[in-house]
């Protein structure tokens, strides 16, 4: 081995992919900056996304013990800076379709000429760090990942030039650079608690023993968890999460809702990871991940039970569904981190489906309530199918099996370990959320409206087809993401098995 | 391959009409539902006679096994599944509710059915809770969509009660199967039975037993839990209300035979008594309810949860003889309370309602074949000597008298007299309902005659009848079949 570090590049491939992409975008456009109307970057970002997605799910289906390692260093014992195991790569497998998905949204919502490379190149740079967070190691790769995952997000929610959306770009920027400022000055504290410019386990291990540097270092995992917890939407962190759903483009909306979920708790994996690892009884850690799970279950939950505009109601929901998420990692243990990302995945597929069929519909243009959605099930049967299989898989309910077998796993670890208070708030989000869920379903389930919705008239008015901007690419989220949650519930396994 | 094959067939079929198929005429549609209907109790018929058993990885993550097989507790549960089953899809030319193609309707019920065998047939704690959940969804589409649909509100009402109350019992169940498998290690029933308990400490056998028997109260329903089923029943479809009484209410005692009385006896055996008292009180409750209440269909609902009183004492009392008698019971109330809702239910089509405060002319004059079998239900509800329903509820009241050895016996025997006179208000809520609908003891001479039932109907109240009267004649037909079962229960306890 030489002196310098070693480089894979087919390991780093998940991220260089899109990173490359953004080159070629930008170079594309800058050689020809009115050809196509500028869309055609919007399908070659996509398929850059998908290669990179199929090189990221090669990682899958190795052993935890044998993570993919690149940028080792020579010294002092071969750190390596990208750790991608197979739970990572899934992660980052999902991650990229996620924002393949968003692509495909923002296709159909006809960027204006100008806009279609920048989306594609602010996308692509998000997901670029989004990825790369999920396999660095060390702090310093982590926080400017963690950043560049976070930054060009708020400039893809202004873009839209809506008053709303820049009151959505707005809160979403103050947002992140009080998250920015929690996330450096927690980084810091680590360091300073574990003298490691690395997540690792054996520097927690010892940093814990010592009583003083033990209260740095929950110091340190609280401001980070805040921090994260900002691009998770864990309550009290989740304010601008409405907003943001509201005021963006809907592409940008579900990149928001999925992808970002999954980078936000792919970073998260780092610092709990390094505490499972040295398996560590730690109260302290674990009441830090309790009280956001339980505050945003309930209140999540809860508020997403009074929501009348479907796309405020996708947002308490994913705020409730953030909650879930961290369930099974107040257990501190492996199962637990398994769980936890089998149950983001599914979340992101589940929310990516219900985003695409509210593309479909045409959520921008007219109903935006959920009585709009009366009845169409028998109207729209391509659009209300996914929507109502990915409603039941958020609620946890059969025949979205998948659902249900998450939320068994993410709630086994805390029964197991013996996390009570989050287990019971767990049964109380499960039941309010199927109250969530259905009160969607019935409506889309029910008898024609009493008196058409606002947003039908029109359409009854200038013919079936036109409120709906419906695109095949929107179509082709729907198919491929229904079928993989309808592949997923017969066989769960098919999941699972790719966590390790 | 006989199981997966009776368990795939009506899911299947019942997923196809609720996608594929919504477009189909009704004629068509009832026509594939009977017929899978039909080939899935031949298949139960099967799989009961052949012992078949499938048993592969499904999620070796969580140690669950897509395991599936029958025994003596569950063959006689798998048949009366199979046969409710057929005759709801033949209720079907009788009545074919409005609110959604009738392709919905009918995929409902075939779903709802594949979920019960599911249920009935796993042989994993983790697939017998995801098949528990499989009937809610079709089941809140039976009563929120195809409803009673005079009172909007009220039904809507009825179908959320029915899902959230559900849905609390089952998360409820959940935790404790987690925690179950968690320290016993093993999510497979059968090893989980054998072992009954051994290696657990008693903290945790009485927590497990604990979440396990309240999020099965729900289901069963055990009082004071159990204000969701009337509403539902009142709401429900013929079909569904019949399904709801005569196999959803199964799941729950079927559930707590399985899971608290076989896996954690001795943590069952501490919460026992406060059981027995819920039991009992509930049988009174119910009677007492039934005494004064003027909708048929939610008498009926309520006599029901009387009836699960009886199997939910008998189960406590913790004897062999109890748990024999549970088992009958559960059966002997699944052919009734299916009988009594086909009657009920005809009679709400007919009469578009059944307020018993409405003056109407006697049945036994107007229609008396529907006199007769509604005589017959009402009979075999109150436990009359050879109806189905006199040896669960006879043998429940003596295992009470007569409890295991461990059980604290001045409670039984209290709530053994309680029962007793439980038993005495089912006499007098049955006669009530006799006078007013039967005899008719306040006839009106201006309304039109009811008329009697004729085709399908008189088909299925035919099979119902008979099973009453077969129940209560041949009792050792059932007590033989779980006789086996219930004595390894005993033994390994």
């Amino acid at each position: 081995m030489s002196t310098l570090v070693t480089l894979d590049p087919l390991v780093l491939a998940p991220a260089l992919a899109p990173a490359l992409g953004v080159v070629l975008v930008l170079v594309g456009d800058a050689l020809g900056p009115r050809r196509a109307g500028g869309r055609w970057a919007l399908p070659v970002a996509a398929v850059v996304l998908v290669v990179g997605a199929v090189l990221a799910a090669r990682g899958s289906f190795g052993a935890e013990a044998e993570p993919l390692r690149s940028l080792c260093l020579p010294a002092p014992d071969g750190a390596c800076l990208w750790t991608a195991g197979p739970r990572t790569s899934s992660l980052q497998a999902g991650i990229l379709l996620a924002a393949a998905a968003a692509l495909a949204l923002l296709h159909d919502g006809r960027p204006r000429p100008r806009d279609g490379a920048v989306t594609a190149a602010l996308l692509l740079a998000a997901t670029t760090g989004g990825v790369a967070v999920a396999a660095a190691r060390d702090l310093g790769t982590w926080v400017v990942a963690l950043e560049l995952a976070t930054v060009p997000v708020v400039a893809l929610v202004a873009l839209r030039g809506t008053r709303g959306a820049a009151h959505a770009g707005l809160s979403l920027l103050v947002t992140s650079l009080v998250s920015f400022a929690l996330l450096v000055l927690g980084v810091a504290l680590w360091l300073t608690a574990t003298g490691d410019a690395t997540f690792s386990s054996a520097t927690v291990a010892t940093a814990w023993e010592d009583p003083q540097r033990r209260a740095v270092l929950v110091l340190a995992v609280t401001v980070l968890v805040s921090g994260v917890g900002f691009k998770l939407s864990l309550v009290p962190f989740h304010a601008w999460t409405p907003q943001a759903y509201t005021g963006a483009d809907l592409g940008t909306a579900l990149y928001l809702a999925a992808a970002s979920k999954l980078s936000a708790l792919a970073a998260l994996l780092a610092p709990v990871a390094a505490f499972a690892g040295a398996g560590l009884d730690a109260p302290a850690v674990v009441t830090v991940l309790a009280v956001p799970a339980v505050a945003s279950l309930l209140l999540g939950t809860v508020v997403a039970l009074r929501q009348d505009d479907p796309l405020r109601l996708l947002a308490w929901s994913t705020i409730a569904q953030a909650g879930w998420v961290l369930v099974p990692l107040t257990a501190l243990d492996g199962a637990g981190m398994r769980a936890s990302v089998a149950y983001v995945l599914v979340y992101a597929a589940a929310t990516a489906v219900a985003f695409a069929a509210l593309g479909r519909i045409g959520a921008g243009a007219g109903a935006r309530t959920l009585e709009g959605h009366r009845g169409l099930l028998r109207r729209d049967p391509l659009a209300a199918g996914p929507l109502a299989l990915a409603l039941l898989v958020l609620a946890g309910l059969p025949p979205g099996v998948v659902g249900l077998v998450v939320k068994i796993l993410a709630l086994g670890p805390p029964v197991a370990a013996g996390v009570w208070p989050v287990t019971a708030a767990g049964i109380l989000a499960v039941v309010v959320g199927i109250a969530v869920y259905l009160r969607w379903f019935a409506v889309l389930l029910g008898g024609p409206p009493d008196r058409p919705a606002p947003g039908e008239q029109a359409a009854s008015a200038d013919g079936p087809g036109t409120a709906r901007r419906s695109g095949r690419s929107t179509t082709a989220v729907l198919v491929l993401g229904t079928a993989v949650l309808a592949l997923t519930s017969a066989l769960p396994h098919l999941l699972l098995g790719g966590l390790g | 391959m006989v199981v997966s094959l009776l368990l795939a067939l009506p899911l299947a079929v019942g997923l196809w009409l609720l996608t594929g198929g919504r477009a189909l005429p009704a004629g068509l549609a009832r026509r594939v539902t009977a017929g899978t209907a039909g080939l899935t109790l031949v298949l139960a018929g099967a799989t009961v006679a052949l012992g078949a058993s499938v048993d592969r990885a499904w999620l070796p993550e969580l140690g669950v096994r897509w395991s599936f097989g029958v025994d003596g507790i569950s063959a006689p549960l798998v048949l009366l599944t199979g046969g409710i089953g057929l005759l709801v899809a033949l209720h079907a030319w009788v009545e074919l509710p409005a609110g959604g193609s009738p392709a919905t309707f009918l995929g409902c019920l075939l779903v709802v059915e594949a979920g019960a065998l599911a249920t009935f047939t796993a042989r994993d704690a983790v697939l017998f809770l995801v098949a528990f959940e499989v009937v809610l969804v079709p089941m809140w589409v039976l009563v929120g969509r195809f409803g009673d649909a005079h009172d909007l509100r009220a039904r809507t009402d009825a179908a959320q009660r029915f899902v959230l109350y559900t849905a609390v019992g089952s998360t409820t169940l959940l935790v404790g199967i987690l925690l179950l498998v968690t320290s016993a290690g093993t999510a497979d029933l059968r090893r989980l039975a054998d072992a009954a308990g051994a290696g657990l400490g008693s903290g945790t056998q009485l927590a497990v037993a604990l979440l396990l028997v309240l999020g099965l109260a729900v289901k069963v329903p055990v009082f004071p839990l159990h204000t969701w089923l009337p509403p539902a029943h009142t709401t429900a479809p013929t079909a569904g209300s019949v399904l709801l009484a005569a196999v959803l209410l199964k799941m729950g005692t079927y559930g707590l035979v399985r899971l608290p009385v076989s896996v954690v006896p001795d943590g069952f055996a501490r919460m026992a008594p406060a059981l027995a008292v819920a039991g009992a009180v509930g049988i009174v409750w119910g009677g007492l309810v039934c005494l004064v209440e003027r909708d048929l269909k939610r008498l009926v609902a309520y006599s029901s949860v009387a009836h699960m009183g009886f199997v939910v004492l008998a189960l406590a009392s913790g004897s062999d003889t109890g748990l024999q008698a549970a088992l009958y019971a559960n059966i002997a109330h699944g052919v009734i309370s299916a009988l009594l809702f086909v009657v009920v239910g005809g009679l709400k089509q007919r009469w578009g309602s059944v307020d018993l405060a409405v003056r109407r002319p006697a049945l036994r004059e107007t229609s008396p074949r529907l006199g007769f079998v509604l005589l017959l239900g009402l009979a075999a509800g109150l436990g009359l000597p050879g109806l189905a329903g006199f040896w669960g509820e006879l043998l429940a009241v003596y295992s009470a008298w007569a409890p295991a050895g461990d059980r604290p016996r001045a409670v039984f025997v209290v709530c053994a007299v309680v029962a007793a006179v439980g038993a005495a208000l089912a006499a007098a809520y049955a006669l009530r309902v006799a006078g007013l609908v039967w005899a008719g003891d306040r006839p009106d001479p201006e309304a039109p005659r009811t008329p009697d039932t004729t085709g399908v109907e008189r088909w299925v109240l035919g099979v119902l009848a008979a099973g009453v009267m077969v129940l209560g004649v041949l009792p050792m037909l059932l007590l033989s079949t779980t006789a086996d079962a219930v004595a390894r229960i005993g033994g390994a306890r």
